[in-house]
Formats: structure tokens, C-alpha cells, sequence
């Protein structure tokens, strides 16, 4: 959820993650428009069990995604990328086979 | 890698309220600064500002902010500094006689290079391995306070704090402030030993009224919004499906989306043992802390050290090391006379000795160990990144106790992470077992590139 107390943000950007369409703004970290839009889970561990963020920081690499919309994909950590018109995401949640 | 390599009389890792302040008295005496961090923007953690196309009217109120506040808009105000954001150093090298980072960042490899290096790199959350922690929706308090402030976003839902840390309340109050719900704030400790640290340290927390203030505040505020803030029942486990749905507090469940663990700091000590400092175990909440003389030189030749870097001890202590760290390296490239630098240093650690009665206090109150000693549940995942569990740890050593064995045995420790997640509670099973304090064992060794980063950047 984002706050709307005392806050003027950025111009609107849109971003796809895993497909979907995602709204953010402007000067906002990859993770933030994540959690922003309900997107906790970010990855499924070797039991196919479900992963979020824990620092925020770019310490614990929990919020790796891959980067599509560059060559070759990137894998980025979200809490540490800033969001960008046409960015393309896949989080590691879903299997693309 | 790029051919143009751009030398400094100094570079400072971390652009918190250490490096700041190292960076505002190099560049009074003349020296050539670079200032590189993670993040976009200078601040630190404890003052992540938000991103420069917001604007935020309630950013970071409350009165321990003031000075920090200030320190940062000098630093900002310096023209002849270099600000790199949004790279992380990946690499220290001394053997050309100079010291040489290399910089990773989403556009591949850089590398800066200086007379003397400065490690600022602050501190990351106490990961708490407790039952359910891996859910979506678990994280750390203080990853979960930089989405707050300076994202201005709220996880959905009910978010509950849990922990032994007094910032928790802070946290609390900054997530209802953004117009979130806070389902409760859960201290393990009893009221009373609480009480009665407080009551003990009193003349401390009494000097230091600027942060008790922003607690009693914070408290006040919490009351008044109708949050429950309870005492002596402890965090056992978090629950959910999909992401986090409730929490057991002593024999109640908590129904909430979201928990922020709140167990105290470790200090960022990755590139400090790349580069071969010497550095101990911090009591009580854990990590490797940078050793370093009363200039804050570390251990090893050129390179300083400051703030949360040399144990965790809050903002105003590593501004204060940051002070002397300036001083110490202006002294040491000549740039500054004995006495100037020395009357720096005297008057920084005149006003230390109060931040650091502070520090050892909030120590004290926010001790994990018990805590941790409560979470050995078998099947609780301790290192993220390998998916090995507590049991599988405990199992690896009882064949063999010491940590890296158990590190190539397990593979805990052997992720993208590079242990910053699991090591300190490795270390404290394996010590568990020796019958010996966590210091008396050898962390993990750090390596190249001590963040991930693409094997093609670095080859090509």
C-alpha cells in the first residue's frame, strides 16, 4: 500500500512483472512497486516453498528477479533497482516451462 | 571493465552519518573525496531519504534526527566530492600500492582507486531464524522502516513488530503514520527487566533525551492509536500459506500480513575481511566487528574504519568516528597538523563517552541471546540461500565443530549471500557445542565479489 500522507511522487510508470501490468512512480525501487501491488512472494525455495524479501538493503539477495527488457537478462536485486518505463520483470515465483 | 580508472586522495564506503562525517573533515583539509554507496542517494539506513522525484513533508521527524539532519545537507552542500550511488564494492585490492575498488552495479564493472580507504559500510538486521521466518511478508525491522520512510509503501494488512530492539516502536509508529495497521508490538522481555536496566542506567538515558524522548513519543503515540504493545511473551513462530497470516506470541495467535523481526544490528563485515582486517566477535547480538587504534585505523595499512563497521552503536557514535576517521586520514596524508587533527579527536571522543554509555545500555536491553537460544527447532531453514536447515547444521556438527566444515559439508554459508544471513547463528551452535564463546571460533572467509555479481561483467 502506498501512503498518501504529505507525499507528492514521481511521474507514473508502468512496469510488467511475470506478465502483468504494474503501476509505480518515478524514482521508486523495483521492491517497493512490488510490495506496492501485493507482489510479497518472490521466489519458491528447493521444496517449492514460498520466498519474500527480508533486508531491504542488498544484503540477504532474497529479492533477486531477472531483468527482461535488457541483453543479455540481468538478475537484479529489486530492493536496489530504481523502476523504469517499460521495464520488464520475472520474479523467480512462477515456472515459465 | 572500463580502462579509466579514477584516483582519489580518499575513498569512504558508505555515505551514512560515518562517511559523511569523515567526508566533511577530509574536505575541509583539501582532499579528494569519493563517497560511494548501494544506495542512490547519501543517508545511510538511518536516514534513507526517499527518492529525489518525491516529495515528503513528514520525512524523519523526532529529535535524534536533528543533528544527523543537518550533517546531511553539508554533505550534500560539498562540491568537490564525488557521490557514486547505486554501486557496491565488490573487491579491495592493495598490492599496486594504492588501494583499488571495484564497483558492481546493474551497467556492469567500474573501479575507483585512492590513497586511503575509509570503510563506513554499516549494519543490516539480526537474521532470526525462527520458525516461518522464510514466508513472504517476514523481514527485518529495519528493511521494513526503509520501505516506510523512504519509499512512503506499507505492506498490506495487519503488521505486527517482534523482537528485544527498542526501535520497534519507532517502526511501529512510522508504519501507522503512512496509514498502515500495526497489529502489535511484542517485546520478549518482561516489563520489569526492562524497567529495570532503565531504572539502573538512568543518568544515561537521561543525556541521551533526544532518542529516549522519540521512544516515549513513539509510545504515546502507539497508546493512543490503540496498538498493543506487550511484554514478556515471545515470538515463537509465523505462520501462513502463501505469505505470513498470523503469529504465535507466548500462547496467543496473532493474526497479521506481515511481521517485522526486530533483534538488534550486525555489523557489515564482509569487506573489512576481504581485506584482512582483524576484527571480533560483538557481544551480544553477534557479528564481526573492525579493530582499530584511536585514529580508527584498522589493522591493515591505508585503511580506516567507522561507524556501525567497528561494532554497532548507533548514529551519533559513528558520527563521531567519523570525525576522528577524517582527522586520522587527514593526518596521515599530511594534509593536516598534529594539533588540529588531534583537538578533532579530543572533542569527538569527549562527547563518545555519553553516546557509548547509551550504546552498551540499548546492548543490554536488546540482547538477543536468549531468544536465539529458545529458536533450535530442527526444521527451520537457517541458511536462505542453500535451503539447509537448523537440524542439518546440528547434525554436521556433531561430526565436526568446526564452522567452515560444517559450511562445506551443509553448503550453509555458500549462497549468494555469502553468510551474511546464517553465519552468526552457525557459529553460535558450533560454540554451543565446543562449550566455548562464538569468539573463540573462526567466521567464514570472505570472498570475491563479496556481492553477487555477473560473471560476465567481471570477464568481460
Amino acid at each position: 500500500m502506498r501512503s498518501q500522507a504529505d507525499i507528492t511522487r514521481g511521474m507514473p510508470v508502468t512496469i510488467e512483472v511475470d506478465g502483468q501490468m504494474i503501476d509505480s512512480f518515478s524514482g521508486e525501487t523495483l521492491l517497493a512497486a512490488l510490495v506496492a501491488a501485493g507482489h510479497m512472494r518472490l521466489r519458491n525455495d528447493q521444496e517449492g516453498q514460498p520466498r519474500g524479501f527480508w533486508c531491504n538493503m542488498g544484503t540477504c539477495s532474497e529479492c533477486f528477479v531477472s531483468r527482461l527488457d535488457v541483453t543479455p537478462v540481468r538478475r537484479i536485486r529489486a530492493c536496489l533497482i530504481t523502476v523504469e518505463d517499460g521495464m520488464r520483470i520475472a520474479t523467480r515465483s512462477i515456472s515459465y516451462d | 571493465m572500463t580502462n579509466s580508472i579514477h584516483h582519489y586522495d580518499v575513498a569512504i564506503i558508505g555515505g551514512g552519518p560515518a562517511g559523511q562525517a569523515a567526508a566533511l573533515v577530509l574536505d575541509q583539509n583539501g582532499a579528494r573525496i569519493a563517497v560511494i554507496d548501494e544506495q542512490q542517494r547519501p543517508g545511510g539506513q538511518i536516514l534513507r531519504q526517499p527518492p529525489q522525484e518525491f516529495a515528503m513533508a513528514q520525512s524523519m521527524k523526532g529529535k535524534s534526527y536533528t543533528s544527523l539532519k543537518s550533517q546531511l545537507r553539508a554533505f550534500e552542500a560539498l562540491n568537490r566530492c564525488d557521490w557514486i550511488g547505486g554501486k557496491s564494492v565488490i573487491g579491495i585490492d592493495r598490492s599496486g600500492g594504492t588501494v583499488d575498488l571495484t564497483l558492481a552495479s546493474g551497467d556492469g564493472i567500474t573501479q575507483v582507486s585512492a590513497n586511503r580507504l575509509l570503510i563506513a559500510s554499516g549494519c543490516y538486521d539480526l537474521p532470526i531464524p525462527i520458525p516461518g521466518w522464510t514466508l513472504p511478508g517476514a523481514m527485518g525491522a529495519g528493511g521494513l522502516q526503509a520501505l516506510v520512510k523512504a519509499q512512503a509503501v506499507v505492506p498490506d494488512g495487519r503488521v505486527l513488530l517482534a523482537g528485544t530492539h527498542p526501535l520497534m516502536l519507532i517502526v511501529a509508529t512510522q508504519v501507522i503514520a503512512a496509514g498502515g495497521t500495526v497489529a502489535e508490538v511484542a517485546f520478549d522481555q518482561r516489563q520489569s527487566f526492562l524497567a529495570r536496566l532503565l531504572i539502573k542506567g538512568a543518568g544515561t538515558a537521561l543525556r541521551n533525551f533526544g532518542l529516549m524522548l522519540d521512544a516515549a513519543s513513539a509510545w504515546a503515540t502507539l497508546r493512543r492509536a490503540g496498538v498493543p504493545v506487550t511484554f514478556g511473551q515471545r515470538l515463537s513462530v509465523i505462520e501462513g500459506l502463501n505469505r505470513v497470516s498470523s503469529a504465535r506470541i507466548g500462547k496467543r495467535t496473532v493474526h497479521c500480513d506481515a511481521v517485522g523481526l526486530c533483534y538488534g544490528f550486525l555489523p557489515q563485515s564482509d569487506l573489512p575481511r576481504l581485506a584482512g582486517l582483524s576484527v571480533r566477535w560483538a557481544q551480544p547480538t553477534g557479528g564481526w566487528a573492525a579493530e582499530h587504534d584511536g585514529w580508527m585505523r584498522s589493522s591493515v595499512s591505508q585503511i580506516f574504519v567507522a561507524g556501525e563497521t567497528s561494532g554497532v552503536a548507533g548514529a551519533p557514535a559513528a558520527l563521531l568516528e567519523g570525525q576522528i576517521a577524517g582527522a586520522g586520514i587527514a593526518l596521515d596524508l599530511g594534509l593536516i597538523p598534529m594539533d588540529e587533527a588531534e583537538a578533532i579527536r579530543r572533542d569527538a571522543a569527549r562527547k563518545q563517552i555519553r553516546v557509548s554509555r547509551f550504546a552498551a545500555l540499548l546492548d543490554r536491553i536488546a540482547d538477543p541471546t536468549s531468544a536465539l537460544t529458545a529458536l533450535r527447532d530442527a526444521n527451520t531453514i537457517l541458511c536462505r540461500c542453500e535451503d539447509v536447515t537448523i537440524g542439518a547444521v546440528e547434525t554436521a556438527l556433531i561430526q565436526d565443530s568446526d564452522p567452515n566444515s560444517v559450511k562445506l559439508v551443509t553448503r550453509c554459508g555458500m549462497g549468494t549471500c555469502q553468510g551474511r544471513g546464517c553465519e552468526h547463528m552457525l557459529l553460535r551452535l558450533a560454540a554451543h557445542k565446543r562449550g566455548v564463546g562464538p569468539n573463540e571460533l573462526r567466521g567464514f572467509t570472505s570472498r570475491f565479489p563479496v556481492r553477487p555479481t555477473r560473471i560476465g561483467d567481471l570477464i568481460g
